[in-house]
């Protein structure tokens, strides 16, 4: 187990990362490793327990967890995600999970949204994707892996009479943007708009699905994504719980 | 009548009265020998086909019974040829006939009774009057030894029948059939013997009186005396007379207190015999003590009443066969269905008129009997003060009733209202067996189900830290390698490597949910169905309702079943079905139901031939649960499902139950 925790603290990330699978966890220190100075992993746990104390010992700001770990095998990850938004809700937590089943995502943000990321672990060697979890979950942002919101999206396109019926092709790729946690600017960047047509389609579809726009990108994912998941919306019930 | 027909018939309508046709009621089959009743020699074959339920009543006539027979044919002949040429009976043919009828019918009693109950002596009885009935045909003859021997024979054959009307239908007396019984022997004793000594007629029992110019003399006389004959005279009048009224009075008093079941047995002999009586209490006082002469009317009647009072005894053994045949049939069909024991006992009361009756079963394994409440009821002899029987297959006990004393001599009726009661505890041990091994292949069923369950969520954790998470890794892999090479020919081979195992580890994700959820055992049946309707490829809307937590079995059951038809929806709904999804709970059960607009079917051809069907009312009928599946053609199929929640089943909150 590489502990760098003697080297001087200069990194910008200080992580603690949990995962049990050797494989997962060589491809992670490897992904991590290519940041050079910016990011430190200051301790690798194998399971729910070992990484409660490392955060204790470490202080970490980003921890980044395995869902599935010892001694369970059930949810850990959210589990360690809860525990620490209790005791150090200043760490961000990026959990990454083979499971694209929208329901972790929406269970990991149950407790709030703000500095949570929901990865998936095939994506972890994607510098981009990786890297930005980490950054936005130690800025307090939110972050859901593109690809379990496409299920969302696609699964609510089949649904009958869809609210999303009403939103026009862009609308529903902004929304699906707003849902994976990326910034205003950065949908601008993926969809080759300007900011401003950006904003303009947040307004618009946000108000044909009678959400309430928040300026604050966690609490923004976190509506979008429980429209896309809750077919209890279908009826054009209340928006879910505020945070 | 003739003896053969006569007694032929009888035996035909014994088997039918007392075995009443028994049909599969309350699905007992009662096991029934089957045989056709029929009497071998000098009998033709009777082609009377009836159920039996024991062959005591199809057994042939046996010798004794056969030597019975010839006796008393013998004796009726005698009697008949006696009387007729004696010279001595004033009409000798009304009092020939009398004679062979009562020798007869008293016979034929006695065999009936022997045959029906067998433990009775009461047939005997009736045997022994017919051979007494025969002696007093002696007193037809001329001969004087012969006529006295036949005059005591007359006495002998009243009393004999004072008894049997005293003790019917049992074979001894009580203490009110001694009183009565004694005043009859005193009557003989105080009035007849010293008539014998001081007249020189014999005239033996009033009315009875055979004689009326040419009696042969009396060979005992000892003292010809005028007056005392008349003083004895009088006092065997008024004794005969007291004699009579005293039967008459027991008859009756036994009729009134008598219970429901044993009236009807003494209701033909108190038709039979009261005209009797009454005719011999009155000629007492008629020609004993009033003196009046005999008239052939008065002969007439005494005859005639005297002709029936056997017939009765028949009668009576048949009405009770018919009694307890009513018995059964009654309780048959108040015993359908699944009457507690506590009802079953007072069916019996009822039927038997006897408010203290009990049932108690035989427990072979503590080999005791216990009452309906379970507390033991000894039927040792040794308390004789209890009175029972006992009713089971064969040697083996089963149940037995313990009845009043009085009961004892009404064993028709016991033994269709055992029979009744012991098919009553079968149909319940029955239905017992058939729940518990109905029990027994549920859980047989479930623990199949469970194991496949278990086998699944293995297969679904070893692909997942298996093969697919080697594919993760080496998709990061990929991602690490392209970020080392330049853009250029190999980033757009490693491109499309990786878009090839994003697809690949999509199939492989797809195929480990579908062996089995690991959301179903994080979170429950809600949000694993909740991820159905998301992965859903048929439109579909959902009503889930949280359920809470069950039972692991009743989850994944709830759950393959909902998947189940669902995907009969995507492959048979037809295009463009829609489906929905409910779930939900109410007091007793968590109901779920899977309604499309599809194609629909119709109910006898269901489009698929496999196994989907069956597979989905296995699982739910592995935990308990019901599922039914309606559908009509262009309109449409509707899968629902039940599964029977005990309030200790919810394992999980949210359910206020």
């Amino acid at each position: 187990m590489a502990s760098t925790s003697e080297q001087p603290r200069t990194a910008v990330y200080r992580l603690v990362v949990a995962e049990d699978a050797y494989l997962i966890r060589e491809g992670i220190r490897s992904a991590l490793e290519r940041e050079g100075e910016e990011v430190e992993v200051l301790e690798y746990c194998p399971d729910l327990g070992s990484l409660l104390r490392a955060v204790e010992l470490h202080r970490p700001n980003v921890v980044i967890t395995d869902i599935r770990m010892p001694p369970t095998n059930g949810d850990e990850g959210i589990q360690a995600a809860a525990t620490l938004r209790e005791s150090q809700p200043e760490i961000g937590v990026v959990v990454i999970s083979q499971y694209v089943s929208p329901h972790y995502a929406l269970k990991l943000f149950e407790h709030g949204s703000a500095g949570r990321a929901y990865l998936l672990k095939e994506h972890v060697g994607h510098r981009i994707q990786l890297m930005e979890a980490i950054r936005e979950v130690a800025a307090g942002g939110s972050v859901v892996d593109p690809k379990v919101v496409d299920v969302l999206v696609e699964a609510r396109m089949r649904v009958r009479n869809s609210l999303l019926a009403r939103l026009s092709a862009r609308e529903r790729e902004v929304l699906a943007g707003v849902a994976t946690g990326a910034s205003n600017a950065a949908i601008a960047d993926s969809l080759f708009l300007t900011k401003r047509a950006v904003e303009k389609n947040i307004n618009s579809l946000f108000a044909k699905l009678d959400l309430t726009d928040d300026k604050t990108t966690s609490r923004r994912v976190r509506a979008a994504l429980l429209f896309l998941a809750d077919s209890d919306l279908e009826s054009g019930a209340e928006v879910g719980p505020e945070l | 009548m003739n003896l053969f027909e006569a007694s032929r018939r009888l035996l035909a309508w014994r088997a039918l009265l007392c075995q009443p046709e028994i049909t599969e009621r309350g699905g007992v089959a009662i096991p029934v020998k089957r045989a056709a009743v029929s009497r071998g020699v000098g009998f033709e074959q009777l082609e009377l086909d009836v159920e039996l339920r024991d062959s005591a009543f199809g057994t042939p006539l046996r010798g004794s019974d056969l030597a019975v027979i010839a006796a008393a044919f013998a004796c009726a002949t005698a009697a008949a040829a006696i009387v007729a040429t004696g010279g001595v009976v004033s009409e000798p043919s009304l009092f020939a006939a009398v004679l062979v009828a009562n020798i007869v019918t008293l016979a034929l009693g006695g065999l009936v009774w022997r045959r029906g109950r067998p433990s009775s002596l009461f047939g005997n009885l009736l045997l022994a009057e017919g051979a007494l009935v025969f002696v007093s045909s002696l007193s037809g003859s001329p001969s004087s030894t012969l006529y006295l021997i036949g005059t005591l024979g007359v006495w002998a054959a009243g009393l004999g029948a004072t008894w049997l009307l005293l003790a019917f239908p049992g074979a001894r007396l009580g203490r009110a059939g001694w009183v009565v019984m004694g005043i009859g022997v005193a009557t003989f004793l105080v009035g007849e013997v010293p008539l014998l000594l001081v007249s020189p007629r014999v005239v033996g029992l009033t009315g009875v009186r055979t004689c009326v110019g040419a009696c042969p003399a009396n060979p005992v006389l000892a003292v010809d005396s005028p007056d005392a004959t008349e003083v004895f005279r009088r006092v065997e009048g008024v004794l005969q007379l007291t004699w009579g009224v005293g039967l008459l009075l027991y008859l009756a008093a036994r009729f009134l207190w008598a219970s429901h079941a044993r009236r009807r047995l003494l209701l033909p002999v108190l038709v039979s015999a009261v005209p009797f009586v009454v005719v011999f209490a009155l000629s007492a006082a008629l020609f004993d003590l009033a003196g009046a002469a005999p008239t052939d009317t008065a002969r007439a009647i005494f005859s005639g009443t005297r002709i029936l009072v056997p017939l009765g005894f028949i009668a009576g053994l048949l009405f009770a066969r018919a009694y307890a045949g009513e018995a059964l049939t009654f309780m048959a069909r108040k015993l359908v269905g699944r009457p507690p024991i506590a009802a079953v006992e007072q069916l019996v009361r009822r039927v038997l008129d006897d408010p203290q009756a009990r049932l108690v079963f035989w427990l072979p394994r503590s080999e005791q009997f216990v009452d309906r409440h379970g507390t033991p009821v000894a039927l040792d002899p040794a308390f004789a003060r209890i009175t029972w029987r006992g009713f089971g297959h064969g040697d083996a006990k089963a149940l037995a009733i313990v009845h009043d004393d009085a009961l004892s001599e009404d064993p028709e009726l016991l033994e269709a209202v055992g029979a009744a009661a012991l098919l009553a505890l079968e149909n319940r041990r029955l239905e017992h067996d058939l729940v518990d091994s109905v029990d027994a292949l549920r859980a047989s069923q479930r623990r199949l189900v469970g194991a496949a369950s278990a086998e699944r969520r293995k297969i679904e954790r070893d692909l997942h830290d298996g093969v697919q998470q080697k594919l993760v890794a080496l998709r990061i892999e990929l991602e690490l390698a392209r970020d080392v090479v330049d853009a250029g020919a190999l980033d757009g081979r490693l491109a499309e490597l990786a878009a090839n195992l994003d697809d690949a580890l999509d199939e492989l994700r797809s195929a480990a949910h579908g062996i089995y959820p690991p959301l179903l055992a994080d979170d429950g049946l809600d949000a694993a169905l909740r991820e159905i309707a998301r992965r859903s490829t048929v439109p579909l809307t959902v009503d889930l309702e949280d359920v809470g937590r069950l039972s692991e079995d009743r989850e994944t059951a709830i759950y393959y079943c909902c998947l189940e038809a669902l995907q009969n929806v995507a492959k048979h709904g037809g295009d463009g079905a829609g489906a929905s999804l409910r779930l939900w709970r109410d007091r007793k059960a968590v109901r779920f139901s899977v309604s499309d607009d599809g194609v629909g079917f119709l109910p006898r051809r269901p489009p698929a031939k496999g196994a989907g069907l069956t597979n989905m009312t296995d699982r739910i009928g592995a935990v308990g649960g019901t599922l039914a599946v309606r559908s009509t053609p262009g309109e449409g199929t509707t899968v629902a499902g039940a599964v029977t929640v005990e309030a200790s089943d919810w394992i999980g909150d949210g359910v206020n139950v």
